[in-house]
């Protein structure tokens, strides 16, 4: 049993793989569908309210991939967040954390193989979720090219492990679980807030997240390098804080 | 093995250990005893490292993978079985994988037949012993056992105390306790706390004999009320408590002293005497006279 097992169980035994795999592949089945059959859907809920008319345009091939990636930018990074705070706040139970703290050379290497195995299955299940998207909007609506959705997928991974980085530097400061994972989604939501300014819109992690339908649709993807070189600095700085933040608690 | 000098940890304004000169040595079971609240578990995480001195300097003469810590309630993640966790332990230890090792402790623990279990479902007593497990597994030169016994029924108490005496000459051991009977059983050395201060530390036969104040128990077949009264004109003699019928029990200011003086005291006063002994003392009756 080594610590990398312990990371291994963790994600299987308590079935978080299941919750991770399961709302990424579900939303990357409904995306398509979704944007597939709108106007059907909205016809079978009468179509005519009140005399509005609601015209959607015909679905196009990206927008099975827009209709991933705004489900996913919400849900699945609130289902990230969670996952990666219950692995990497040592000590949420302080007697674990005493366990683990007082075997490691270096309280880095009790929080790597927390931080890797979290990111990786995360990254895993927001890929699974993208290819099924790309899958069915292909068999739904019309293909799109493999380069743009495989660079899309790619800049995603790079938000997702900036994200995993963010929750452990939080874990850091916070003690509990809770208080881990609502800092972490508050920080992410400040993001966005930030982005409305146009001049650091594009460098911030959050301009990452419309890569996997952006590029598809015609933005080339070397519009997205500046952000995800940001996005990188800024997720090892978080991983030195989260190890210089975890050896400085007192337990 | 363990030396700290001026140790002070503060909370806030509140001084949690003040002053605090520990001497573990080498090869000692050093038992540390204090009530709720006097320290105790503050000294041991500053020792461990868990947390930081604000004042002081701490020596510890052992590598820290030879360092095995057990908090006083101890917890594993509810979905790994024993075994698991005892070879968790071992893997981080030692780099030996030896498996016979593991099973060797488990056993050692009581929990063979539990080895396969999940822990979620264990009990505290077993949470515990596996606790005990954990940390011997690694085959360290220094424990540190915060309240290893507290939460054992008398059979799991009885084994962790086996444990420790048998860990006597292989491994430093300090551990703490409220449970003063523990302490004296399986100590050679120790430290009272009381209040963030170490009131005492040193070999425990030392402390018996230095610090109670010597009582004998006088059993007469009289009224033993006039005897009392005659006793407390004595010199050698700080004070009388009568137990009807027939008991007196006589604090003396030293058993030199008294055990000349008590002896003319019967022969002169002509009380009959059915028996007089002095009265076995504890560290119980230690800790009380230091802490009172």
């Amino acid at each position: 049993m080594t610590l990398w097992r312990l990371e291994w169980h963790r994600l299987i035994r308590t079935k978080r793989w299941l919750a991770l795999f399961g709302v990424y592949v579900f939303f990357g089945f409904l995306g398509p569908l979704t944007a597939r059959y709108m106007n059907e859907i909205l016809d079978s809920f009468g179509g005519n309210l009140e005399g509005a008319v609601i015209q959607i345009p015909d679905p196009i091939p990206v927008d099975g991939l827009t209709q991933y990636s705004a489900n996913v930018s919400q849900l699945g990074v609130l289902i990230a967040v969670i996952v990666a705070a219950t692995a990497v706040t040592i000590d949420a139970i302080p007697e674990m954390g005493v366990f683990i703290r007082t075997r490691v050379e270096r309280i880095a290497n009790a929080l790597s193989p927390r931080v890797v195995i979290s990111a990786a299955a995360i990254v895993a299940a927001f890929a699974t979720g993208a290819l099924i998207a790309w899958y069915e909007t292909a068999a739904l609506i019309g293909p799109l090219p493999a380069g743009d959705v495989l660079a899309g997928i790619a800049y995603g991974a790079v938000y997702l492990v900036f994200v995993v980085a963010l929750v452990a530097a939080v874990a850091g400061k916070a003690r509990t679980v809770l208080a881990t994972v609502l800092a972490s989604v508050v920080v992410l939501l400040l993001f966005p807030l930030a982005g409305v300014v146009e001049e650091v819109g594009g460098w911030l992690p959050s301009h990452l997240v419309g890569a996997l339908a952006g590029i598809p649709a015609g933005i080339p993807a070397s519009d997205y390098l500046g952000s995800a070189v940001v996005t990188l600095i800024t997720a090892g700085l978080l991983l030195w804080l989260a190890a210089r933040w975890a050896a400085a608690r007192e337990v | 093995m363990i030396e700290t000098r001026g140790l002070v940890k503060r909370y806030g304004s509140k001084t949690a250990l003040d002053q605090i000169d520990l001497d573990v040595p080498d090869g000692a079971v050093y038992g540390l005893v204090g009530p709720n609240g006097a320290g105790k578990t503050t000294l041991l995480g500053l020792l461990a490292g868990l947390r930081k001195p604000t004042e002081g300097t701490i020596v510890v003469g052992a590598d820290p993978s030879k360092v095995g810590v057990l908090p006083d309630t101890p917890n594993f993640d509810p979905w790994l079985t024993a075994r698991e966790v005892v070879e968790l332990a071992r893997s981080l230890t030692t780099s030996s994988g030896a498996s016979d090792r593991v099973d060797e402790v488990i056993e050692e623990a009581g929990l063979s037949h539990d080895a396969d279990r999940q822990v979620g479902g264990f009990s505290r007593g077993m949470l515990q012993r596996l606790g005990v497990a954990t940390t011997v597994v690694g085959d360290p030169e220094l424990l540190m056992l915060d309240e290893p016994s507290s939460a054992l029924d008398p059979m799991g108490r009885r084994e962790v105390l086996d444990l420790v005496s048998r860990l006597r000459g292989q491994a430093t051991v300090l551990f703490s306790s409220h449970i003063l009977g523990d302490v004296q059983e399986v100590s050679d050395t120790v430290g009272i706390l009381n209040g963030g201060q170490l009131l005492y530390q040193g070999p425990i036969g030392d402390l018996l004999v230095g610090h109670a104040t010597p009582v004998y128990t006088l059993r007469v077949r009289t009224d033993p009320n006039p005897v009392a009264e005659a006793l407390r004109g004595e010199l050698w003699v700080t004070s009388v408590k009568v137990s009807p019928p027939d008991t007196l029990r006589v604090s003396v200011t030293g058993v030199e002293r008294a055990e000349q003086a008590f002896a003319a005291f019967l022969a002169d006063s002509g009380v009959p005497l059915i028996s007089l002994a002095p009265e076995a003392v504890d560290l119980e009756q230690v800790f009380l006279e230091l802490t009172k």
